[in-house]
């Protein structure tokens, strides 16, 4: 038999610092753990370090990118000196309203990189792709077709054979679904 | 003239209207000034909304559900200090949108949807108690949606919103520091003012002046306060704060257990 779940609400007092250290859904004040979300407590425990207290809700709701996420979207315009994209998955799960983010041309790649210039904070999230095995995962060649990539920077159509430049993403094999 | 049929002719005698006239605007009977009025709650009630949560305390009906967190609009603004330091500037927190509306068959009269200011005054007082609540850090550049429908008026209405707002967002999985707990009170008229806490409708109405009071009660701090009507001594508006607050704490722990009640049902409904 399962033990029985202990449930707590936001602002209930869980422990102390010295019995526990705090994990997600929760924050510290004054010495001791509060709960921040409305949901089950779990207490992972660890061997030596303390028990990682958090609490957790069944559907994973707070779907924010954040930065150092990898996230797949979908390019909505291109301009010379940046793209906009819609994000619509956060690591392998879709968000259920899309989020508008931008690629500036200066970040595509991790070398020949412009200047670019401070003081435009903008509020749509910025992507990069300037690492290996991020890039293009899927494109459409003129004709409509779904290209195939043949280097890391060019995609080739199989019905027309002309080649196209993109930025290949190396997709890590964890990723792939077969 | 007699025998004259052409006219209806009334009785001979007559009295005053009022005499028959159902009495239905009695004085409220004394009641204790502390009493709260029992308080039903449930969470997690909608199944398209991403929280919700019904209020009832005695005839104030309150109906409110959260959806969120989604892209704040308002793009591009030009912007604030750029990244001095590595902190974040005051515009890439979170933002919360609350609108308060009142059904039209929530009072005594039938009262056409857009309200005028008075909806307006309260979406902004539940604004500004929710926000203290909130983790706002915790959604940059996203904003969420708060709306509170009132279906029946029978008193204290904004504490009942307030109160039914912070389930909602409870219910929704966003992060508080806190829940938010809502209070009303009203003073009566002048031979022998006494602050009443969560008064009646009929009270309200009789009311010398209101307050309503909403409070964050593991924090003890207060979120939010909105008064009105005559002024008065400051050490009675200090006393039925005071007042407020213990109703508030009392308040507590029906809403702790409707949390846990609506966990408990969602944990059942989808076994990971």
């Amino acid at each position: 038999m399962a033990p029985p779940v202990r449930y707590c609400i936001p602002g209930e007092r869980l422990c102390n610092l010295e019995e526990g250290s705090p994990g997600s859904g929760t924050y510290t004040r004054h010495g001791y753990i509060f709960s921040s979300l409305a949901g089950c407590l779990t207490k992972s425990s660890e061997n030596g370090a303390l028990p990682v207290i958090s609490v957790m809700r069944e559907t994973e709701s707070q779907l924010l990118p954040d930065v150092g996420t990898i996230v797949t979207c979908k390019v909505s315009s291109i301009n010379s000196r940046f793209a906009k994209v819609h994000i619509l998955y956060v690591g392998s799960t879709p968000l259920k309203n899309s989020f508008r983010g931008t690629i500036r041309k200066e970040d595509v790649r991790a070398t020949e990189k412009d200047k670019i210039s401070l003081g435009d904070a903008q509020s749509n999230y910025l992507l990069t792709t300037a690492e290996n095995e991020l890039g293009v995962v899927v494109a459409h060649s003129e004709s409509g077709v779904q290209m195939v990539p043949i280097s890391w920077c060019e995609m080739q159509c199989p019905k027309t054979h002309t080649k196209e430049f993109r930025k290949v993403a190396r997709v890590q094999p964890e990723f792939l679904q077969t | 003239m007699p025998g004259d049929h052409r006219r209806i002719r009334g009785p001979e005698e007559s009295q005053p209207p009022q005499l028959y006239a159902a009495d239905e605007d009695e004085a409220p009977a004394a009641r204790d000034p502390t009493r709260l009025r029992p308080v039903y709650a449930r969470a997690g009630l909608l199944s398209q909304a991403k929280g919700s949560a019904y209020l009832e305390a005695g005839g104030t009906k309150v109906l409110c559900a959260v959806s969120g967190p989604r892209q704040a609009e308002g793009s591009e603004r030009g912007g604030g200090p750029a990244g001095a330091g590595g902190e974040a500037p005051a515009a890439l927190r979170g933002r919360l949108l609350c609108d308060f509306r009142r059904a039209p068959f929530a009072g005594r009269r039938r009262r056409a949807p857009p309200g005028g200011g008075e909806e307006r005054e309260l979406a902004l007082a539940l604004q500004e108690a929710l926000e203290p609540a909130v983790r706002l850090g915790r959604y940059p550049r996203a904003q969420l949606e708060v709306s509170a429908l009132l279906l029946e008026d029978g008193g204290s209405a904004l504490a009942a919103a307030l109160t039914a707002a912070a389930l909602a967002l409870a219910d929704a999985g966003v992060e508080m520091y806190d829940l938010v707990v809502g209070c009303g009170l009203s003073r009566t008229p002048e031979p022998a003012p006494t602050w009443l806490l969560d008064p009646t409708r009929l009270e309200e109405e009789r009311a010398a002046a209101g307050l309503t009071v909403a409070l964050m009660p593991v924090l003890n701090q207060v979120a939010g306060l909105l008064g009105s009507g005559e002024g008065g001594p400051p050490e009675s508006w200090a006393e039925a704060v005071r007042l407020g607050l213990e109703g508030c704490q009392r308040l507590y722990p029906v809403l702790q257990q409707c949390l846990v009640r609506a966990a408990r049902r969602r944990g059942a409904a989808a076994p990971s």
